[in-house]
């Protein structure tokens, strides 16, 4: 029957490949797309998953903040007592807290940048942003020191003018995937404090609104052999503050991702079931066409079965052909596109790594099933119809 | 089991908007193995319409038809396909080829659907029945390429490959030359009388039905 199949796909070359090449655009489509998601969120999830912290604690208002912040590297400010480490740090489990301050540069005389990304960090305790210098001086980190993320321009030794102080480059971190990290600039908590209190001798500069000793966020590393998932509860129990994982990052950065894609997506789904429809009203044409073959197959023998199955097999061969074409076209469209959805994601600060060839060729397979079902949705209603018409009234189709 | 034929008060009607057609009307007949029997009557009598429920492939409103004693309406779809695929072969008025296959594969077709065999011994098979019906030259050529009385000798190839007890025929040598319809004719019942296979013929040709054991005319779907 498969034979037959693949001669009655023969007979009409051009009605073949036009059904062929629909297909085929559309699974290109869905290829590409899947691709690259999958590469930005396996970017992502990598990023996170070398960031050290288990979790991040923030105010209970913050949440959306710091959730753009580390995505984005968005300048963000709340703060929240600087106590609830010492609290965090008793708790069973709980292997390192460090705090961080964020705080904004403003664009006055007092600043050589305006809206930069200050981040207070306690280097006495950190374990989440040494580990990502790349580049350093060679001596200890001290006060009147800053590092910059891998976005800044500044490079090591450069000298830096914020809040009416000098600060010098002491190190650049590698490009960590985290936008927080890639864009801010990082110095010493206790100068951040320092700079706060002298700040407020100018005029134009905001109240900040916070006491000395307040941070913005504690990062928790838990103990390998700790339940986290405890740890995380008992923080949560501060109705004060909010615990976020690189878990739930993740997640929000998948649902950003969708949103991001959204229009691809919905353009799929429109071409998917296009495909489906167009698939189903050419094989009912198809089957009205041969219902004469096909009674006279029911005549010699055929069972119902085999008369679906003859339908159905004719319309997976050509939507997995089409298929097969799509995973070209995938990869010529994906060529076309890297530089472009690269320099797209950049400016997003959204790192973009191809995902192993292994997962792409899992893809690949995932297409092509794709495209095998897409072919036996379409034929489904005109291959029960065509098995179920009686042979006679088929034998006599047309007369 | 030895062949034989035997419908029960057949009838077949069908609706067309408020009007109901009775196309067969209490149809009682009998055939026995290596018969020949001629059904005759104008178009649009029945015949063809009764041919078909003969073959299991039109269901009769009522009546029965019993097939070497199976009631072939009584079993399921799955049944009547095994059977006509193993018992029964049909020869069509119309062109009944595979436009897609070739004369081997055209014959062979019918295996497909059968139980057991392989290809290759199905193509011997095919090839053989195609040199006993003088179509040794022409093995490989498609429909397109054959003309109208060797695509029939093809059908009737591929109706004896399962060396059917029961041999249908409708109007098979309807749209032939005369020459041509001798020779079809004389293939049709040499094949019958080598297989002791009943055969039941429909035709409008009243020469041809003269040479039957029992010729049936119909008129108004009933038997006269």
């Amino acid at each position: 029957m498969l034979g037959l199949a693949l001669r009655n796909l023969q007979r009409k070359p051009f009605r073949t490949y036009a059904l062929a090449i629909a297909v085929a655009i559309a699974i290109g489509a869905v290829f590409a797309t899947a691709t690259i998601l999958w590469g930005v969120e396996r970017s992502l999830a990598q990023g996170f998953s070398k960031f050290g912290a288990d979790a991040l604690v923030v105010p209970k208002g913050a949440l959306v903040n710091i959730k753009t912040a580390l995505l984005t590297g968005e300048p963000s400010t709340f703060y929240m007592k600087g106590s609830y480490g010492e609290q965090i740090r008793n708790l069973a489990g709980v292997s390192k807290v460090t705090p961080q301050l964020f705080l904004t540069t403003a664009s006055g005389s007092h600043c050589i940048v305006g809206n930069a990304f200050l981040v207070g960090f306690d280097p006495r305790t950190d374990f989440t942003v040494m580990p990502w210098l790349y580049q350093k001086q060679e001596r200890e980190f001290a006060r009147g020191d800053v590092v910059v993320g891998a976005n800044n321009n500044y490079q090591v030794g450069d000298v830096v003018y914020f809040y009416g102080e000098t600060f010098t480059v002491f190190g650049k971190l590698d490009r960590t995937g985290i936008g927080l990290y890639d864009n801010a600039i990082f110095l010493h908590i206790d100068q951040a404090y320092d700079l706060i209190d002298s700040s407020k001798k100018y005029a134009d500069v905001p109240d900040m609104g916070f006491a000395r000793g307040d941070v913005s966020a504690l990062l928790v590393q838990i103990g390998s052999t700790a339940k986290a998932n405890l740890i995380r509860f008992a923080i949560a129990k501060n109705p004060e503050v909010r615990v976020v994982t690189a878990g739930n990052i993740v997640t929000s950065v998948r649902q950003n991702l969708t949103a991001l894609f959204t229009g691809t997506v919905a353009l799929i789904v429109v071409l998917i079931i296009g495909n489906v429809l167009m698939i189903s009203a050419i094989f009912s044409t198809i089957v009205n066409e041969r219902k004469k073959e096909l009674g006279l197959l029911r005549a010699i023998g055929a069972r119902r079965f085999s008369v679906f199955s003859l339908v159905l097999s004719e319309s997976i061969m050509l939507t997995t052909f089409g298929g097969l074409i799509g995973l070209g076209l995938g990869v010529i469209l994906l060529r076309i596109f890297a530089r472009s959805i690269g320099f797209h994601l950049e400016t997003l600060n959204i790192p973009f790594l191809w995902p192993p060839l292994y997962q792409v060729a899992l893809l690949a397979v995932a297409a092509v099933i794709f495209a095998l079902l897409v072919g036996a949705l379409g034929a489904l209603y005109p291959a029960v119809a065509g098995s179920r018409i009686e042979p006679y009234d088929a034998i006599r189709a047309g007369e | 089991m030895a062949m034989k034929v035997e419908l029960r008060e057949l009838n077949r009607a069908y609706r067309i908007g408020d009007q109901v057609i009775e196309a067969v009307r209490d149809v009682s007949l009998s055939i026995d193995a290596g018969e020949f029997a001629a059904i005759i009557g104008h178009s649009g009598s029945g015949k063809s319409t009764l041919l078909s429920m003969i073959g299991g492939l039109a269901r009769p409103t009522s009546g029965t038809v019993l097939i070497e004693d199976v009631d072939i309406w009584a079993r399921d779809d799955a049944f009547r396909s095994d059977f006509r695929n193993a018992r029964i072969g049909f020869v069509f008025q119309f062109a009944s080829l595979i436009p897609t296959l070739n004369a081997v594969e055209n014959v062979a077709l019918p295996r497909n659907f059968g139980k057991g065999g392989n290809r290759a011994q199905d193509e011997e098979e095919a090839i053989m029945l195609l040199e006993r019906v003088g179509l040794g030259e022409r093995l490989f050529s498609y429909p397109s390429e054959l003309s109208g009385g060797q695509q029939r000798r093809v059908a009737i190839a591929r109706a004896l490959i399962n060396s059917p007890a029961l041999l249908l025929a409708d109007e098979p040598t309807g749209d032939l030359d005369e020459e041509t319809e001798a020779e079809v004719m004389e293939l049709l019942l040499s094949s019958c009388r080598k297989t002791h296979a009943a055969f039941l013929m429909v035709t409008h040709n009243r020469a041809i039905a003269e040479g039957a054991d029992h010729v049936f005319r119909l008129k108004g779907g009933a038997l006269q």
